[in-house]
């Protein structure tokens, strides 16, 4: 207690010196504050004590911060260090004179040569379609040559269940295909889940209100499966994933690929 | 009492030091051990893929040196490997790191095709032999696990309305998302291939690959805690790390298959 009173009556006189001492005591006095702040600091046992904590803790949370780093970040850079030698290219000019190294080297480079010509022969020159789901956009290629791109929408991605447990999921089938049909003013036979999803009663299978007119627009190929490819009254909707599975598109570029792909062409989903 | 507290002090610095010796050695078991197991896959990579000498087929060593043959071997390896999934009528990807492009291929048909803005590959396979490595990418990769921030699928469950009064029309739906693009593709021969999206849309986004990364990260060190726990060399698994435009990330992602197949041209 004496101690906390100390520094309060070290106050008063250079309080009071402020009014009649010169510069040199002032300085003076100022010394002796500080000093007697920081004893004032190491005679406090409890703030000493609490410092003391505060620094183990620092101390101990820098540590596993330091373990956390070292094992999630370093270690795999670790691993990288012992890096396998790399093989010496020797190129033996001996080597290369050697009738076996010759067969070896003209086998491997007929091996190419058939490989090449393989792969290069899997993009025939015909008309081909290609159609990206996730951008919902289109290309149209013949000779191997892009020419058309545009808009498009594929399947929405949505599951419709129904509380009998009846379930459909609207997605346009990802691979190879082939156009398989081709139809000029195609009616739409609705299927059971056109009904289901708006909670209408299902009509028999050969029921004439399962058909309708104008809403795949003139023309439509087939894919296999019932998917087709047509128009569509929402051309709003275009470039966007909206469809029940089939492929929509705007009226110009439905005749164009209508009148480019014939019957086999094929049709890359991705 | 004071040198009882003494002695309390003394034990527990003692208490302190031994966990702390065996911390220590923890840390250079654990290190060391994995610091042995890209060596562990090389030797395997050795046993798998290098030449085998035969009395029928005997082949000079040199051969394996020489950077014509090599370079015909390499092609070879990256067209058979591409023959083999485009025979297939599965959606495939190819890697070009040369050239830094990717294509997403069907039957042999490049119908997407992007740019690498970034890659980092191990040193195995950049600095490995060639021959060994040329002979692993001459067979295509196969998927067994992915982890991604997006689903392959995004599917939405509608429950069907229970008459025409329940019927709501469909929503236009929200094209404009942002949700980041990042996933890791755990190939069947132990090969990770990692794709993270280029750009850094809005802040969220660095916050969202470190949280990925992380992730996957911590998963690792418990496969390798595993490994290391039972006094084994833990796996190590040789990377492909590819920067991509986010689109095309989201386009290759979503279009290969679950276990889809890969080749590698390096």
């Amino acid at each position: 207690m004496e101690n906390e009173l100390l520094p309060e009556e070290r106050l008063q006189p250079a309080e009071k010196n402020e009014t009649g001492s010169d510069g040199l005591n002032k300085n003076k006095d100022a010394g002796t504050g500080e000093k007697s702040f920081f004893q004032r600091l190491s005679e406090n046992k409890e703030l000493m004590v609490t410092f003391h904590r505060v620094f183990l803790w620092l101390i101990s949370l820098l540590a596993v911060i330091s373990i956390f780093v070292y094992f999630i970040y370093i270690i795999p850079l670790l691993q990288e260090i012992p890096s396998p030698r790399k093989g010496i290219l020797t190129n033996s000019a001996e080597l290369k004179k050697e009738a076996s190294y010759k067969k070896l080297i003209s086998q491997l480079n007929r091996d190419v040569q058939r490989f090449s010509r393989k792969y290069n022969g899997y993009t025939t020159g015909q008309s081909y379609l290609v159609i990206n789901t996730t951008d919902n956009i289109f290309h149209l290629y013949r000779n191997k040559k892009q020419i058309r791109e545009g808009h498009c929408s594929t399947g929405s991605f949505k599951m419709l269940k129904t509380e009998e447990g009846r379930s459909w999921i609207f997605k346009t089938p990802k691979g190879k295909f082939w156009i398989q049909g081709k139809i000029t003013n195609p009616p739409w036979r609705r299927p059971d889940w056109a009904y289901v999803e708006e909670g209408l009663p299902i009509p028999s299978q050969d029921d004439a209100s399962r058909y309708e007119y104008g809403v795949l627009g003139d023309y439509a190929m087939a894919l296999g499966d019932g998917y087709l490819i047509h128009g569509t009254i929402y051309k709003r909707f275009l470039g966007m994933p909206v469809t029940h599975g089939c492929v929509r598109l705007n009226d110009e570029d439905l005749k164009a690929i209508f009148n480019t792909l014939s019957i086999g062409s094929k049709v890359y989903i991705f | 009492m004071e040198t009882e507290n003494i002695n309390n002090m003394k034990g527990k610095k003692n208490g302190l030091i031994i966990p702390g010796i065996f911390v220590f050695v923890f840390f250079v078991y654990y290190t060391v051990m994995i610091m042995l197991s890209p060596l562990k896959m090389v030797e395997e990579f050795r046993e798998q893929f290098s030449y085998k000498q035969s009395e029928k087929n005997k082949v000079d060593e040199r051969i394996f040196s020489d950077s014509s043959y090599l370079k015909l071997y390499k092609e070879k390896a990256w067209l058979q490997s591409k023959i083999a999934m485009a025979e297939t009528d599965s959606i495939y990807l190819t890697i070009n790191l040369p050239d830094s492009t990717v294509n997403l291929e069907i039957s042999g048909v490049i119908v997407h095709s992007a740019n690498i803005k970034r890659q980092i590959i191990s040193k195995i396979l950049k600095n490995g032999d060639e021959y060994i490595i040329s002979s692993l990418l001459a067979r295509p990769f196969t998927i067994s696990n992915n982890y991604s921030s997006i689903p392959k699928m995004p599917l939405m469950i509608k429950m069907a309305p229970k008459d025409t009064s329940e019927y709501k029309p469909d929503i236009i739906p929200d094209t404009a998302d942002y949700e980041p693009v990042n996933y890791v593709m755990e190939m069947e021969n132990g090969i990770v291939i990692l794709v993270y999206q280029e750009e850094k849309l809005n802040p969220g986004d660095r916050l969202h690959l470190f949280g990925f990364d992380l992730k996957y990260r911590l998963r690792n060190i418990l496969n390798a805690m595993k490994s290391i726990l039972t006094f084994k060399v833990p796996e190590y698994h040789p990377f492909i790390k590819l920067r991509l435009p986010r689109t095309d990330s989201k386009i290759i992602y979503r279009a290969l298959p679950e276990h889809g197949q890969i080749a590698v041209y390096r």
